[in-house]
C-alpha cells in the first residue's frame, strides 16, 4: 500500500521511477537543455550536486528502497535502466536498444543496447538482464514495480535479448522498465550489490555516509560524457543544500523547491532551472460513500476551486494550473479538453441540486510532507467558504495519514511525484480495484476505456481510447487537480545541459557541462 | 538504566502510528508487498521479542539493520564520530567560556561586569539552537562569506574543512555557555558566603587568590554537575543544529529514523548518546566524590 511519505518524490515505486538519459544509441530526443544554451560542450571538471537525502534512509541496492534523492541519483548514474522517460514519448531506450510486441501484446522482446559493458570491461548479456529482473521482481515491492510479469516468465532469448511474458495485454509494457531496473552482473552476491559494477555513465569512486564521488565511464555504450567527475553531497533539508549553493560549496542544488528559487532568483550568478508537470498536488474525495459520493458535489468542488489563486499562493507561482487530469506530462494528455474554471453560480446550482448539506462541517485532512501541501488545503478551504461550504482543515503527522486517512478518508490532500503518463495513473488508482485506489472510483465506462487502451495494438485506437478515458476522468472521478508544481533546479551559472524533464528526468546529468 | 531507556523506545516507537514497513514502502506496493516487508522486518514478532533480539546481539557490537536493509553499524560509522567531535568540541567551549565568565563576573558581585554577564548569559540560555544558527549563518556566512554555509564530507566522511565545524559549535556553545555560566557564578557566590573564604578574604588576600585557591574548589562539584547536565542538551541541540548546518552527525540520522519508525536505527542512536551521556555523568560524579571527598 504506502507512499513513500515525502520520500516518495524520489522512490517512486510503482514504476514510473527510472531515470537518466535518453540519448542512447544516438536518439537525439534529448532530455537535456539543448546543447545551444552555453556553445560547445566542453569536457572536463567536476560537478558537485547537492541531493536530499537522510542519512538513516541510506540505501545501497539498487533494487532496494530508495528513499533518498541522493542514492537514487547515484545509483542512476552507476547503473543503467533498459529504459528511460523522454519528451517526446514516454519511453525511450537505454540500456534496451530497442523493443517489439506479439500481436496480442503480452510478450515483448527487448534487444540490449550494443557494446554494453559493466565497469570491469565484461559485455552485458541477457543472462544478466534476466537475472537482475528476476532479482527485483523478488523484493516486496517487486509485484508493483513489474506489475503482471511473474518471475518465470523473464527469460533470455539468445545473447542480447530478453522476452518479457506479461499475464495480460499490456501496449505500455516498456514503460514498466523505466522503473527500478537497474542491471547488475548475473549472480552478484548481496553483500556486493553496493559496490558492484554498473554500465552507466559514471563509475563509483567512493561513498561514505550518503555521499560519494563518481568518475566518468569512458566506455558508456550511450555517447559522450563531458564531466571528469561528479561529487554528490547529501542534505537533510532543502535550506541547508541552498546555503551551500549561495555560498559556492556546490554547483547545483537538485529539486531545491520554491522558496530556495525565490532566494535564488535574485542572484545573477545563479540559473533557475523549472522542470514542468513535476508533482500533482491534488484533493481526493471519496466516491463510494460520504459527502462527495454524489458527482454532483465532486463536479461543484471542482468549480469552487481557484485554480490561478492556487498556482500562484501555494507554489509562489512555480507550476502550472491543470484540469483534473492526471499524467500532465504525457505526451498523449488531452489538452483539447477545456480547462475547467471558477464558476461559483453553476457550484451552487449543483450543489442545490444534490441536497447537499451547507449547515455541516467538512474535514479537509492533510500532512506537511510536502512543501505547499497544508497550504494547499488551508487556501481550499477559504475558496470554498466564498461558496457558503464550510471546510476545516486537520492536519495529520505523516505515519498518522498513512494509517488513518489514505484511501480511506472522505476528502484529504495528497501527492504524486511521479508524473509518469495518464496510464500509470489510471492503472495505479482510478480503475476498479487499483490497490491505490485513493477515491475509491469504481466507473464501467473508465474501465472499459482503460482495457481498450492498455490491449490495443493499433495505435489510432489507442489514442481514441486514451483520450476517452481522460474525458471520463475529468468529468467524473474524485480528483481534483488544481495545479502542477515544477520541479525547480538551481545551478551556478557555469553548469550546462541540464536535465529539463519533470520527476526522475532529473537524475540524468550525463549530458552535463561545464563552461570555463 | 540503559537498558530500560532502550525498552521504551521499542515501546514507543511500536504505539506510533504506521510501522516502518509501511513506512519505507513505495508508491504502487500492495498489501502483500507490505506484509512481506513486515515479516521481513520482523515486525509481525512481538516488540519484546524484537527487542530481545536487539539486546543480545548488542554485546557482539552488532546493531541490527535498518528498514532499508542497511546494517545500522555502517550507517552511524561516520555520524558518531563526527557528533562525538562536535558536542565534545562545544562541551570544552562550554566549560572554558562558563568558567571564565563566572569568575570573572562573581569577582566583584553586583558590578557591572556581573550584571553584564548575567543579563547576556539570560538571554544567550534562552534563545534556541536555531535563532542562534540562522544568525550565524546570515552573519557570518551569507552576508560576509567568511566561513562555509554547509558541512561536505570527504572520502572519509569526516567534515571536508575544519572552518565547517565553526558555526555548528558555536551555535551549540552559546546558549549552553548562558546556561553554565548562571551556574558557575551561583555556584561562586554560595561559596563566597562559606566561612573559609571569609576568612581567606580578611585576611587581605588578593581577589583573584581567593576566587582561585578558596572559592573555585568548593565550587567544583555544583560545576561539574551542571556541566554534565549540558551534556544531554548538547546532544538534543545537536539534531537541530546539525540539520541546519548539514553536519553529518547522529542527530540527522535520528531525525530520519523516527519518521520512518526504524527501531533499530533508533535504538542505536539512543545507545550510543545514552552511553557518552551516562560516560560524562559518571566522570562528574567522580568529580564531585573526589573533591567533597578531600574537605570533609
Amino acid at each position: 500500500m504506502n507512499l513513500n511519505r515525502r520520500q516518495l518524490l524520489w522512490a517512486g515505486g510503482g514504476m514510473g521511477v527510472a531515470a537518466l538519459l535518453t540519448a542512447c544509441g544516438g536518439d537525439k530526443e534529448s532530455a537535456t537543455s539543448p546543447a545551444g544554451d552555453g556553445g560547445e560542450p566542453r569536457r572536463g571538471g567536476t560537478l558537485r550536486v547537492g541531493a536530499l537525502g537522510r542519512a538513516s534512509a541510506i540505501t545501497r541496492d539498487p533494487h532496494g528502497t530508495q528513499g533518498n534523492e541522493s542514492d537514487y541519483l547515484i545509483i542512476s548514474l552507476v547503473h543503467d535502466t533498459l529504459a528511460a522517460p523522454g519528451a517526446k514519448s514516454n519511453t525511450v531506450p537505454r540500456l534496451a536498444s530497442g523493443w517489439t510486441s506479439s500481436p496480442d501484446l503480452t510478450t515483448w522482446r527487448l534487444t540490449l543496447a550494443k557494446g554494453a559493458a559493466f565497469h570491469d570491461g565484461t559485455p552485458v548479456t541477457a543472462a544478466d538482464v534476466v537475472w537482475s529482473l528476476r532479482r527485483l521482481r523478488r523484493t516486496p515491492a517487486g509485484s508493483a514495480r513489474l506489475p503482471g510479469i511473474q518471475e518465470d516468465n523473464i527469460n533470455a532469448d539468445g545473447e542480447d535479448a530478453v522476452v518479457l511474458v506479461s499475464d495480460y495485454p499490456n501496449a505500455e509494457l516498456p514503460l514498466l522498465t523505466r522503473l527500478t531496473t537497474f542491471v547488475l552482473k548475473k549472480d552478484t552476491p548481496d553483500k556486493e550489490v553496493a559496490k558492484a559494477p554498473g554500465t552507466g555513465p559514471f563509475v563509483l569512486d567512493w561513498f561514505r555516509g550518503g555521499n560519494a564521488r563518481l568518475v566518468r565511464n569512458d566506455r558508456w555504450h550511450g555517447g559522450r560524457v563531458h564531466l571528469d567527475a561528479i561529487e554528490v553531497t547529501m542534505f537533510e533539508s532543502p535550506q541547508a543544500m541552498t546555503n551551500a549553493l549561495l555560498s559556492g560549496q556546490i554547483d547545483l542544488a537538485s529539486n531545491a523547491g520554491a522558496v530556495a528559487a525565490r532566494t535564488a532568483a535574485a542572484r545573477k550568478d545563479l540559473q533557475v532551472v523549472r522542470r514542468p508537470d513535476d508533482m500533482a498536488m491534488p484533493l481526493v474525495m471519496r466516491t463510494d460513500q460520504g459527502p462527495f459520493a454524489d458527482p454532483r458535489v465532486r463536479e461543484a468542488m471542482k468549480l469552487v476551486v481557484d485554480r490561478e489563486a492556487m498556482v500562484k499562493q501555494v507554489l509562489s507561482g512555480y507550476g502550472t494550473v491543470a484540469n483534473d487530469v492526471l499524467g500532465t506530462a504525457d505526451p498523449r494528455y488531452a489538452k483539447d479538453i477545456p480547462q475547467r474554471t471558477r464558476d461559483l453560480e453553476r457550484a451552487g446550482r449543483l450543489l442545490k441540486e444534490a441536497g447537499f448539506d451547507f449547515g455541516r462541517t467538512y474535514e479537509l485532512v492533510t500532512t506537511e510532507d510536502v512543501p505547499g501541501l497544508a497550504d494547499s488545503a488551508t487556501l481550499f478551504a477559504h475558496q470554498a467558504r466564498e461558496a457558503g461550504v464550510k471546510v476545516e482543515v486537520v492536519k495529520q503527522e505523516s505515519g498518522a495519514f498513512y494509517e488513518k486517512t489514505w484511501l480511506k478518508g472522505d476528502f484529504y490532500t495528497n501527492y504524486w511525484g511521479t508524473n509518469d503518463s495518464v496510464v500509470f495513473f489510471a492503472s495505479k488508482t482510478m480503475v476498479t480495484g487499483a490497490g491505490q485506489n485513493e477515491a475509491q472510483w469504481s466507473d464501467k465506462d473508465f474501465d472499459a476505456a482503460y482495457r481498450k487502451a492498455t490491449a490495443a495494438a493499433d495505435d489510432t485506437e489507442r489514442a481514441t481510447a486514451l483520450h476517452d478515458l481522460q474525458k471520463l476522468e475529468f468529468e467524473r472521478s474524485g480528483y481534483l487537480l488544481w495545479g502542477m508544481a515544477d520541479g525547480i533546479d538551481l545551478a551556478a551559472a557555469k553548469v550546462h545541459g541540464l536535465p529539463r524533464l519533470p520527476g526522475y528526468g532529473r537524475v540524468q546529468l550525463e549530458g552535463v557541462w561545464l563552461s570555463r | 538504566m540503559l537498558v530500560v531507556l532502550l525498552a521504551v523506545v521499542f515501546a514507543a516507537v511500536r504505539l506510533l502510528p504506521g510501522d516502518a514497513a509501511s513506512a519505507t514502502s513505495e508508491r504502487g506496493e500492495g498489501a502483500a508487498g507490505v506484509a512481506a516487508r513486515r515479516h521481513l522486518l520482523g515486525l509481525d514478532r512481538p516488540v519484546w521479542e524484537q527487542f530481545a533480539d536487539w539486546m543480545t546481539a548488542l554485546p557482539s557490537g552488532d546493531l541490527g539493520t535498518s528498514a532499508r536493509g542497511e546494517r545500522v553499524d555502517d550507517l552511524l560509522a561516520a555520524p558518531f564520530p563526527n557528533t562525538l567531535l562536535l558536542g565534545g568540541t562545544a562541551f570544552l567551549l562550554t566549560v572554558a567560556a562558563a568558567l571564565a565568565l563566572g569568575c570573572w563576573a562573581s569577582l566583584r558581585p553586583g558590578g557591572a561586569v556581573d550584571r553584564l554577564v548575567t543579563l547576556t548569559s539570560t538571554a544567550a540560555f534562552a534563545l534556541p539552537e536555531f535563532v542562534v544558527s540562522v544568525g550565524l549563518l546570515l552573519v557570518l556566512s551569507l552576508w560576509t562569506d567568511w566561513l562555509p554555509a554547509a558541512t561536505v564530507t570527504g572520502a572519509d566522511g569526516t567534515p571536508a574543512s575544519w572552518t565547517m565545524l565553526v558555526m555548528p559549535v558555536l551555535a551549540l556553545t552559546i546558549p549552553q555557555t548562558g546556561w553554565n555560566a548562571l551556574v558557575v557564578r551561583a555556584a561562586l557566590a554560595d561559596q563566597a558566603a562559606a566561612p573559609h573564604v571569609e576568612a581567606a578574604v580578611l585576611d587581605g588576600l588578593p581577589p583573584a587568590r581567593v576566587l582561585l585557591r578558596h572559592a573555585l574548589p568548593g565550587a567544583l562539584p555544583v560545576m561539574a554537575t551542571g556541566f554534565a547536565t549540558s551534556t544531554g542538551m548538547l546532544l538534543g541541540g545537536a539534531v537541530v543544529v546539525e540539520t541546519l548546518f548539514n553536519y553529518p552527525g547522529t542527530g540527522t540520522v535520528l531525525a530520519g529514523a523516527v519518521a520512518d519508525r526504524d527501531t533499530p536505527v533508533i535504538a542505536g542512536v539512543v545507545a550510543c548518546a545514552g552511553a557518552a551521556v551516562s560516560l560524562v555523568l559518571l566522570l562528574a560524579d567522580l568529580i564531585r566524590a573526589r573533591t567533597t571527598g578531600a574537605r570533609p
